[in-house]
């Protein structure tokens, strides 16, 4: 899990070209949307949904489970572990 | 748009007539399209099309606000790619039901901008399905960030989203661009907009974006009267 949270920190900054950030900076339990968050917007959950398709084979389809599934880096990367096909 | 067209008063002002007269004929028009009429229509470029429609993977189609866009989707058919069309969300749902009604004969699919981020799920569903998706690209809708570009001598802001979608999956992209042409006619017009796919992914936004903007030049130049963005545009 933890090693999951670490990759997916590397990743989400890579795609989303977030160059004020490093890994470290992120908690994984900050909120990914709103002010109080990474303040992270519809464009960038996009970019999350295909990269989570590229690397680890997840196709998220449904909307209400993407919204429970991006709440944070933590959820992410659970979501990851229990679903994951590669 | 005078300064930019580098129009005189006069010229300006019976332009600006000529586009609301068009913009009320293209409304009329598409009354007439839901009531079941039809129009003779010239399409240039449709090889571009039907080679993109041959192929497993899915494409985008960009958009702008210029003609009748509309019609595209009854002329530019497959039954091979469903074809989703990105629009406002702000509608009614009972006229999106209807629309979305009629739409369905010819494998049209709307899909509408939605607080929830709904119509992310249903534009990653369809392009990793190998289907048409349809975005607006010179308005902002939906997500606030933009990209600066240089619109007929001066900077305006063009929407990042739709240029992001493409280059995330690395999808072949055409701008296609319905004008009307006469009473009973229009002419849809199909430019493929090409970029570097091996370029590090924010050069392909900004390579993909110019190829719009350009392409945009080109037909705004050709028809004038038919750029119907009715606000401020330019920063």
């Amino acid at each position: 899990m933890e090693e999951i949270i670490s990759q997916l920190k590397v990743k989400i900054i890579e795609a989303l070209n977030l160059e004020e950030m490093t890994p470290e900076s992120i908690d994984a339990t900050t909120p990914l949307f709103g002010e109080e968050g990474l303040g992270l917007d519809s464009i960038d959950a996009l970019e999350i949904i295909v990269l989570l398709e590229k690397n680890y084979g997840i196709r998220l389809a449904n909307a209400a489970e993407g919204k429970k599934v991006f709440t944070n880096i933590e959820s992410i990367a659970r979501y990851v572990s229990e679903h994951r096909t590669k | 748009m005078r300064q930019r067209q580098g129009y005189g008063r006069f010229k300006a002002a019976w332009s600006t007539y000529r586009n609301h007269c068009l913009f009320g004929q293209v409304v009329i028009d598409r009354f007439a399209m839901w009531a079941g009429k039809r129009f003779q229509v010239e399409v240039e470029g449709s090889d571009h099309f039907n080679n993109l429609v041959g192929k497993k993977e899915g494409f985008i189609q960009m958009s702008a606000h210029i003609g009748n866009y509309e019609l595209a989707g009854y002329t530019l058919c497959s039954d091979r790619k469903q074809f989703n069309a990105l629009v406002y969300g702000g509608e009614k749902p009972s006229v999106v039901a209807n629309r979305q009604k009629m739409f369905a004969a010819n494998n049209i699919n709307m899909i509408a901008v939605s607080p929830d981020m709904r119509h992310l799920f249903e534009i990653n569903s369809a392009l990793a399905t190998g289907q048409i998706v349809s975005l607006p690209a010179d308005r902002l809708l939906g997500s606030d960030k933009s990209i600066e570009a240089d619109f007929l001598g001066a900077k305006a802001l063009f929407p990042y989203g739709p240029f992001s979608i493409a280059t995330m999956r690395s999808l072949e992209v055409i701008a296609v661009n319905v004008v009307k042409t006469g009473t009973k006619k229009y002419k849809i017009i199909i430019t493929p907009l090409r970029y570097d796919t091996g370029a590090p992914r924010r050069e392909q936004v900004i390579q993909l974006n110019t190829a719009f903007v350009s392409e945009l030049e080109r037909v705004v130049k050709m028809y004038p009267t038919q750029w119907y963005n009715f606000y401020e545009f330019w920063k």
